[in-house]
């Protein structure tokens, strides 16, 4: 895929934000009733599937439960309660409030669909959206475009899908710098450089990992069956994919069982192609594994004694750590590490204090990982209120 | 030579097949046959089975052994992970090599049980892909002196170069480092007297050389048949430095033309080496592209699919997974971390490390002595 020239890029962002200031009257909820409309028609597009299967190198049908996912995400009842959230009851019967005009998303490149949210909240937050796609995934956000165009051009009018190519510092700053707000995913270094140069308005989402913890009470196969699902998902490349379970009681047993469910899991939702440096970051993974004291391999899990959370090489590699006792968990995730935690076999309410101290944003049953509402708090951060520039407590949601 | 304490029985032999194998390859320096690959590999197994309980353990949780095994292929690959954790030698060791560049906890080590097969493995090699003209040149190390780093086995391959395979030898890294205004002054000695001298060194002091040249804008033009031997890539290295702008800088700031620089890759864990073949194409009359890393021929390496280990199809890229005969006192077949492949039959392109690998290797070497 070529980039169009940014005098081209520019032009198209001048429209959207012309077009996002005649919708000035319109309430919010005929804004979440197209967006919900438009992600109906959107989610079961085989067209769409392979062309995506393609470009992120996954699985057909790994895409199609991803898109699936982000596609239920769209949902009335969500979006409705997230504008409420923002501005009280009724605000969805009324217009948006003065808001930002522009709001540009540089989306990240491991996971499909990522523009659906991105676009689904700058339309609810009233600004004209400019969504510079990943390179693994350049069509999905030009797809829902064109989709929310057939239910409501007024409204597809204010999102602008572009791409190019990773580096283009240039054309990312004239972009960025036009928009009011600016939500960022990358890497540490690219995004400290980019901090650098813009300052204000950045919102920058660097690289996490997911985890679980298996209590005393949970059901070893279910919730190794379902922990499974949530790894297969996206090929184990998001900040939501578990890394590691800390299990209480027999660890070495549920890394079997796990192992299992994975093998398991791979029938319905097969290994996508991966580069030979990917292949080969997870052997070196399991080698190191098979040969160090206190760890044992099953499969492409990883029993391992020491506890601190570690991400693994991905490619559907899990490591699982014995724990000793519950109320200590948290202190096993570094600051800052870790985005969501699977719980099962407890309560996870008694743990969250010390988990948002930690950084986690999300707390959800395993099979639960990879299908975040509209509400996940990313980073902490209120969905809709980082847009709109309001500070908020660091957030957790726990889902129920 | 020691025998192992309370069993002496069972180590008897040990330097028998490792001293052997020695003095065949020493031989072929000067004429003798090579060793038969396939019939070697065989035997060196049953050895290492016989007498290397851990890997006897490893082979075994693969349902393999002498018996199941019938050509030097389907010998077991060990990990190189493995030397971070356990000790694999057939016997005591005379030597222990360790691994540069990782926290102590993460380094590995490699017991060499008898010295003279590493000895005979690296001169033979270095003699054949180096000094294939058979000039004895002053050699002139960027690297530690033995006495400063008994344990790495690249100085120990550098000293043994110099005693036997050098007119004289010269040590240009102390405890700050490369010491590089002598070898400068050094350099502007050898350029006086029209000398062609031997500059051998991991990368780093290579990088280190040519930035202080730059520097100070010193250019030498060195003897006729001078040559550069480097190793470590780009591990240690401040900046990137290609491999076309090594080869430029050793023209434009040495003299010394691409086809007399040679690149080593060698491994801790391997007593074999391979080489650039760009010189030994030239003294053989053969064309200099592509360039590869060559081997004698007690090293095989064939490059394995991460996910199955079986070997890729020929060009393309996998881990690099090496039989070295020379390995015979611990492990012969080491599954490494590098990525690599054959671009042309019997030499190697090796692209970097796996992800995730930790950074290790002679490249190293220069930041191990200033950290320590």
């Amino acid at each position: 895929m070529t980039a169009e020239s940014v005098e081209t890029l520019l032009a198209r962002i001048d429209a959207a934000v012309r077009a996002r200031a005649r919708l000035r009257g319109r309430p919010l909820d005929a804004t979440i009733a197209a967006l919900v409309a438009a992600a109906d028609r959107w989610r079961d597009d085989a067209v769409l599937v392979r062309a995506v299967a393609e470009a992120a190198r996954l699985s057909p049908p790994v895409v199609t439960a991803g898109l699936r996912f982000a596609a239920d995400a769209i949902d009335a009842a969500a979006l409705r309660s997230l504008v409420e959230a923002e501005w009280g009851p009724g605000a969805a019967r009324r217009p948006v409030p003065e808001g930002p005009a522009l709001v540009a998303h540089v989306l990240a490149s491991n996971v499909p669909a990522l523009a659906l949210p991105a676009i689904a909240l700058g339309c609810l937050a009233g600004a004209a959206v400019v969504v510079k796609s990943g390179r693994r995934d350049p069509v999905s956000a030009p797809a829902f475009a064109r989709t929310l165009a057939a239910v409501d051009p007024d409204l597809a009018a204010t999102v602008v899908a572009t791409y190019w190519p990773g580096g283009d510092v240039a054309r990312e700053e004239v972009v960025l710098r036009r928009a009011d707000v600016a939500i960022v995913t990358g890497g540490t270094s690219a995004l400290g450089a980019l901090g650098a140069r813009l300052g204000r308005g950045l919102v920058a989402h660097g690289p996490r990992a997911s985890a679980a913890v298996v209590g005393r009470a949970a059901d070893v196969d279910a919730a190794a069956e379902a922990l499974a699902l949530d790894v297969a998902i996206h090929d184990q490349r998001g900040c939501l994919s578990p890394h590691a379970v800390w299990v209480e009681g027999d660890a070495r047993g549920f890394a079997r069982t796990l192992a299992r469910a994975l093998d398991a899991t791979a029938i319905a939702f097969p290994l996508g192609p991966a580069d030979v440096e990917e292949r080969a970051a997870a052997r070196v993974f399991a080698a190191e594994a098979e040969w160090r004291p206190g760890m044992e391999v099953f499969g492409g899990v990883v029993y391992e004694e020491a506890d601190v959370f570690r991400p693994t090489p991905g490619l559907r590699t899990v490591r699982v750590h014995p724990l000793g006792r519950i109320d200590d968990f948290p202190t096993r995730l570094a600051p800052g590490a870790v985005e969501c935690l699977a719980v099962a076999g407890l309560d996870p309410v008694l743990l969250a204090p010390e988990l948002r101290a930690r950084g986690v944003s999300r707390v959800c049953r395993p099979g639960r990982m990879q299908r975040p509402s509209i509400r996940w708090p990313r980073g902490q951060r209120a969905p809709l209120g980082v847009l709109l520039g309001r500070a908020h407590e660091p957030q957790l949601e726990i889902e129920p | 030579m020691a025998v192992a304490g309370g069993s002496g029985a069972a180590y008897a032999s040990t330097p028998m097949i490792e001293g052997e194998l020695a003095a065949v390859i020493d031989a072929t320096r000067h004429g003798g046959p090579e060793p038969v690959f396939e019939d070697w590999a065989l035997r060196t197994f049953a050895h290492q089975f016989e007498r290397n309980a851990p890997y006897r353990a490893f082979c075994e949780r693969r349902g393999v052994s002498p018996a199941t095994v019938a050509r030097w292929e389907d010998v077991p690959a060990v990990p190189s992970a493995a030397f971070r954790h356990v000790d694999l030698a057939c016997g005591p060791a005379e030597a222990v090599f360790r691994t540069s560049g990782t926290t102590a906890a993460g380094r590995g080590r490699h017991l060499v049980p008898h010295l003279p097969l590493y000895r005979a493995s690296a001169l033979a090699a270095f003699e054949r892909f180096v000094l294939p003209d058979g000039f004895r040149l002053t050699c002139l190390c960027l690297v530690p002196a033995l006495a400063a780093r008994p344990d790495s086995s690249l100085v120990r391959m550098c000293a043994w170069v110099g005693e036997e395979l050098a007119s004289d030898v010269e040590w240009f890294v102390g405890a700050d480092g490369l010491d590089v205004e002598r070898l400068l002054t050094r350099l502007a000695d050898a350029e006086t007297h029209g000398d062609a001298i031997l500059l051998l060194g991991v990368t780093a002091a290579f990088a280190e050389l040519f930035a202080e040249c730059r520097a100070q804008r010193r250019v030498f033009r060195l003897g006729p048949a001078s040559r550069v031997v480097d190793t470590g890539g780009q591990k240690g290295l401040e900046r990137p430095l290609s491999r076309a702008a090594f080869l430029r800088e050793c023209w434009t700031l040495l003299g010394v033309p691409g086809y007399y620089c040679v690149n080593e890759y060698g491994m801790t864990e391997l007593c074999s080496q391979r080489y650039d073949s760009a010189l030994d194409d030239r003294f053989h009359g053969r064309g200099l592209t592509p360039r590869r890393l060559v081997a004698p021929p007690w090293l095989r390496t064939r490059v394995l699919d991460p996910d199955t280990l079986v070997p890729v199809r020929d060009g393309d890229a996998g881990l690099l997974c090496h039989h070295d005969l020379a390995n015979a006192g611990s492990v012969s077949v080491v599954l490494t971390e590098d990525i690599g492949r054959v671009p042309a039959p019997g030499g190697i392109e090796v692209f970097g490390r796996a992800p995730g690998a930790p950074p290790r290797g002679c490249g190293m070497l220069l930041a191990d002595v200033l950290a320590s």
